[in-house]
């Protein structure tokens, strides 16, 4: 427990759900968006505060701030246990602040029927809040699809184009998902006989009597194509840049942002440590998939796109071929490089998205064919973007660097040959950033632009705009400058986690 | 203060002076200014310090802990390091001051002195770098710098085009550097440089020859060469800083940072590819029109010689027995430098004179450019002699020393690099003498056709010299452009570095003086015979075939636009294509095609019948049944 009066996890879960709750009941406009402010400041502000105060917390179990909380379900072994360990609070972190940058901007966007974006948007930021802070299996999943639901509807109702066939296509593929997964999950409930959800429960059973071998293969596989599909792994990614096109911006930050980081979180936090066996059985496969699929394949097919979001969602799909790189080799440095990617990639893609949109409003396009030579007239909007762009292609001082950096060489011990690849990547995803960013901003502008220009004159990014850009981009540059910050309660965690499991498997 | 200290303050001013102008100064240039400049007085006066005060040290901390694996972030600081802070302090404040005047009008200049402080600190970065994980944090960031420099006058096609293609170009060779970082790391346990040189290596040519990639992509050597040449978009003092006197350097300061863990095949290699860059690049240097044109492809040529004096003298043997040690691999227990690692010398002693006197041209260009309006194109200047007296001045000294006029900087480490090719390699030392020769006629074309005779356009006409803050830096580079070669006189300082300078002795001395001054003469001489001062290029006039083979610099721009554009991006299209087709069309598509029918089937089954879905239901319960029991 903290020195709060009370459970910040617990509060960061229930502040945005209340908020919701109440635009629900009918709150005033006026009123809903003044409380909306504190649905997302309180989660941020408390994310900060477990991150700060992490060391000084005591550990039980090896989480800080451990509680949990009878919901009547204890007869499964369902309890809502919260806590955080050196895995989970990065990416607490991050939920809280890609959430409160998503919902800033989500106010000051002035979407058509605000109140209920807004009200969406807040459910899911609890169950982002909730899925990293959960102990429980059963709500780890619980929060996940708490999450998923609202980012259905908001593709649905204020999508761009292609909205309902982007809606139904991301419903299909990540229902889909979250089934396997979900199987996966229950099997090894079931096949662990711990009779608990609870994860350090079934961590010490499984650690005194380990799955069989066969048991370990099927689940590791259940769990590695159904969070596959939930992180775009090729060739299940085609979700990917479609529904990002379609979606609202607020939405598309918080799901590429930090949503889609679950079944990440899930391999790295559950999969991997309980099942060594397994990871061992499918890293070959899962490694060829993400180093040919995701890396390579993705990465020259986003050099051929010619639509800015398209670009940044299929470069966020590349991406994510590292972060299953990193989780392919099975040791405490690919997995902490994962955990650092996935939060740097989280700060990166919702930054780049949410300037996508402050673009869109100036060009009024997002073909990068009518664009060029905004810098002249935006030079801030370009800094920033330019920024988002460097730090996304791995430019070191941006967090994304130091994943990226200590998944390559975790790798060279699994693959050389993946290691090549992966390191190949680096290049391709200069060509399509630089690309992008210089057809927006630099060159004299096209002659489509000139007339959108003549007839809207651009004006630079407002603060409403900046100021939720700003808390990415800070985030970006501290963890950029100082990685230890994450690195040194993930190492703590991820030592102690994985060493004994990872023996096994050798 | 501390030593420690005081190369903190050095590495951390520019970044605290780029911090504070991406806050704060951005509209107010005249303050950006100021305080980008007072930033590289305290790196010029820290370097000073610690380079003279002669305290030579090592610190590190871990800045990265995950498993085994740790990263830590170190200043290594010995002979080499100081020298290297040394040019980089007194080229980097000159450029600055330079900025002063050049840029006065400039719309952004907040953006270009913020971009100056990135690349000083970043630099300086690779001066310190204790490993070489640091080395390419630091690496990667002078990268971006160049990018941002290269691209200020963002409006520009060519600009833009030109920062793109300088950063991917250098991420193609950090894409072998940082494959050979890991693979060292790996094989050694360690990045560190000093526990490199210390401890026992495995024997690998393909290490050295993988971070020569970063020394390629950054040195602009064969074949990633043609970022260089374009990267001139960039503001004329940038050129001079990052293009030509440091930036461009790193490579080989790179390479003498990792010179034990090179091997003869690796040297071989390196050494070709500065020989062939030389070579290639003063040909190219010698069609050229525009002053700054000319002066990168003898950039490009002058860092060749480096990279070559590297290959030819930095010869390691193994001298004791091999062993097989704790992990099962072949070790050799200790190597030793052969001929005292000549090369590291002889590469940084050119690279010394090299940053002095290629700044002092190029800010020369520079003022030239300034005083002619922005034109560049050396067939419009001419009669700049009596107008810009001290910009020819200066100019004339630079041009002396690149050409190797005895007694001046150039002069001695040229030498010092055709001794060791002469020992070492003949064909090298013959390549390496003719592209002498080949300098000397482009650098006297140039310096003729620009100076003398009348001016041959408005521009020119109206040429005029600037203000001090334009011909300081000038003059300073000047004097040192005379005097950098007398390492004998130099404080003991880098004696570390300038020690292992080999020294010709007895007849081989004479034949190399007695080469480079027929080098001289016949490379000038034919120049003066060749180009008089005109409006037309006399080879252009008079061997038009030539002269278009040498303009067409070996079609490598042509033929890597062929395989971008008609290769690399017709082929991600197709992917594209297939993806569209396949993935998200007849794949997923013929799943939901597949799941309807059995839809269709399912649907057929409910009638609406009580009694049939019962029977349904009997049966889902048999065959669970079974399935329990084990039967199915």
């Amino acid at each position: 427990m903290s020195n709060l009066p009370f459970d910040p996890l617990l509060l960061s879960i229930a502040a945005p759900l209340a908020v919701a709750l109440a635009i629900a009941l009918g709150l005033p406009k006026r009123w809903s968006v003044r409380l909306a402010y504190a649905g997302f400041g309180v989660p941020a502000l408390l994310a900060l505060y477990a991150w700060w105060s992490y060391g000084a917390q005591p550990q039980a179990h090896g989480y800080a701030l451990l509680s949990s909380y009878s919901t009547g379900l204890d007869g499964l072994g369902i309890h809502l246990t919260l806590g955080l360990n050196g895995i989970s609070l990065p990416l607490f972190v991050l939920a809280g602040l890609v959430g409160l940058a998503a919902g800033l901007y989500a106010i000051q966007s002035g979407a058509e029927r605000l109140k209920i974006y807004l009200m969406l948007l807040l459910i899911m930021q609890a169950g982002l809040m909730g899925v990293f802070a959960s102990v429980d299996v059963f709500f780890f999943y619980f929060f996940h699809e708490l999450a998923l639901i609202p980012t259905f509807i908001m593709v649905g109702i204020w999508g761009g184009r292609d909205r309902s066939y982007a809606a139904m296509k991301l419903t299909i593929y990540l229902t889909l998902g979250a089934m396997l997964s979900l199987v996966g999950l229950i099997a090894l409930y079931v096949k662990s006989g711990a009779n608990s959800f609870d994860l350090i429960a079934l961590r010490e059973v499984i650690a005194n009597r380990p799955l069989a071998e066969t048991v370990q293969h099927n689940i590791f596989g259940l769990l590695m194509f159904g969070f596959g599909i939930l992180v775009s792994l090729w060739p299940f990614h085609t979700w990917a840049p479609l529904g990002y096109g379609a979606a609202p911006s607020s939405a598309a930050m918080l799901h590429a942002g930090v949503l889609k980081k679950f079944g990440l979180y899930g391999l790295i936090q559950i999969a991997l440590p309980l099942l060594p066996a397994g990871v061992a059985h499918w890293a070959q496969v899962l490694a060829l998939l993400a180093a040919v699929g995701n890396v390579l394949i993705v990465g020259l097919i986003t050099m051929a796109q010619r639509d800015l979001k398209q670009v940044i969602g299929y470069s966020s799909v590349m991406h994510m071929g590292y972060a299953f790189l990193g989780v392919a080799c099975f040791s405490v440095l690919g997995a902490g490089g994962v955990v650092l990617l996935m939060v740097a990639h989280g700060l990166s893609v919702a930054l780049l998205f949410l300037l996508a949109t402050s673009i869109h409003h100036r060009t009024h396009t997002f073909d990068l064919t009518q664009m060029g030579g905004l810098a002249q007239k935006t030079p801030v909007l370009a800094a920033f973007f330019v920024a988002g762009t460097f730090a996304s292609i791995g430019l070191p001082g941006f967090a994304n660097f130091w994943g990226e950096l200590t998944i390559f060489v975790a790798l060279w011990k699994f693959s050389h040959v993946f290691t090549v690849i992966a390191v190949a990547g680096v290049v391709i995803s200069a060509i399509y950033g630089l690309r992008a960013a210089a057809r927006v901003f630099f060159g004299p502008p096209t002659e489509a632009f000139s007339i959108v220009a003549a007839a809207h004159p651009p004006a630079d990014l407002s603060w409403k705009e900046k100021f939720p850009a700003l808390i990415l981009l800070a985030a970006l540059l501290f963890i950029g400058f100082w990685p230890q910050s994450l690195s040194t309660p993930l190492n703590a965690t991820l030592s102690a986690v994985y060493a004994p499991p990872a023996a096994i498997a050798k | 203060m501390t030593p420690v200290s005081i190369a903190l303050l050095v590495l951390l001013a520019p970044l605290a002076s780029a911090a504070i102008i991406a806050l704060f100064l951005r509209r107010s240039g005249t303050l950006a200014a100021t305080m980008s400049v007072t930033a590289a007085v305290i790196v010029a006066a820290g370097a000073f310090t610690l380079a003279f005060g002669g305290a030579r040290f090592e610190a590190a901390t871990s800045w990265l802990q995950l498993g085994s694996f740790t990263l830590s972030l170190g200043i290594k600081f010995d002979d080499l390091a100081a020298l290297m802070l040394v040019i980089v302090g007194i080229v980097g404040l000159c450029v600055h001051v330079f900025s002063l005047g050049y840029m006065h009008d400039d719309a952004a200049k907040a953006r270009y002195f913020g971009g100056l402080s990135v690349f000083m600190f970043s630099m300086l970065g690779i001066v310190f770098a204790d490993n070489l994980f640091m080395m390419f944090i630091f690496w990667e960031l002078v990268g971006f710098s160049s990018w941002l420099l290269i691209n200020h006058w963002h409006e520009k096609q060519s600009a833009s085009d030109a920062s793109k293609k300088a950063f991917i170009t250098n991420r193609v060779g950090d894409f072998g550097f940082l494959l050979g970082i890991i693979m060292c790391y790996w094989s050694n346990g360690t990045v560190n440089l000093s526990e490199l040189a210390a401890g026992h290596h495995v024997y690998s040519t393909l290490i050295p020859l993988l971070l020569f990639c970063g020394a390629v992509g950054k040195s602009a050597q064969l074949p990633l060469q043609v970022w260089l040449p374009d990267a001139m978009e960039g503001p004329t003092p940038v050129s001079a800083l990052i293009h030509a006197a440091t930036m461009v350097a790193a490579g080989i300061y790179m390479l003498c940072r990792i010179n034990v863990l090179m091997v003869p095949d690796a040297l071989t290699v390196i050494m070709w590819v500065g020989t062939a860059t030389a070579l290639y690049a003063a040909f190219c240097a010698i069609v050229q029109r525009d002053i700054k044109k000319i002066l990168a492809y003898s950039t490009l040529s002058q860092l060749g010689y480096m990279v070559a004096a590297f290959g030819l003298g930095s010869k390691m043997i193994p001298v004791s027995d091999t062993m097989v040690d704790a992990a099962g691999k072949l070790a050799v227990s200790h190597w030793q430098v052969l001929g005292a690692a000549t090369g590291v010398g002889a590469a940084m002693f050119h690279l010394t004179t090299h940053a002095f006197f290629k700044a002092l041209l190029f800010l020369g260009s520079g003022s030239v450019i300034h005083g002619c309006h922005h034109e560049q194109d050396i067939f419009k200047m001419g009669g700049l002699s009596s107008r810009m007296k001290l910009t020819f001045v200066t100019f004339t000294i630079g041009v002396a020393a690149i050409i190797g006029l005895p007694f001046l900087a150039g002069f001695f480490s040229k030498d010092t690099i055709l001794y060791l090719a002469y020992t070492n390699n003949k064909a090298v030392f013959a390549i390496l003498a003719f592209t002498a020769i080949l300098t000397a006629l482009y650098m006297t074309r140039l310096w003729r056709i620009t100076f003398f005779g009348e001016p041959r356009s408005e521009s020119a006409a109206h040429a005029h010299e600037g203000g001090l803050t334009l011909t300081l830096p000038l003059m300073v580079l000047a004097v040192l452009a005379v005097v950098a070669g007398y390492t004998s006189h130099y404080p003991k300082v880098f004696d570390g570095v300038f020690e292992l300078i080999p020294e010709a002795h007895g007849s081989d001395h004479l034949t190399i003086l007695l080469t480079s001054l027929f080098v001289l003469v016949v490379g000038a001489g034919t120049a003066f015979l060749f180009y008089k001062p005109a409006a037309t290029d006399a080879l252009e006039l008079k061997s038009p075939g030539l002269f278009r083979l040498l303009a067409s610099k070996l079609w490598f721009d042509e033929i890597y636009t062929y395989y971008i554009d008609k290769v690399q991006q017709r082929f991600a299209l197709l992917l594209s294509f297939l993806e569209q087709i396949f993935l998200a069309g007849v794949i997923i598509r013929g799943f939901a095609g597949l799941v309807g029918l059995v839809g269709l089937g399912a649907r057929a089954l409910h009638v609406g019948r009580i009694s049939v879905y019962v029977y349904w239901f009997f049966a889902g319960v048999v065959i669970l049944w079974l399935f329990a029991t084990g039967v199915l």
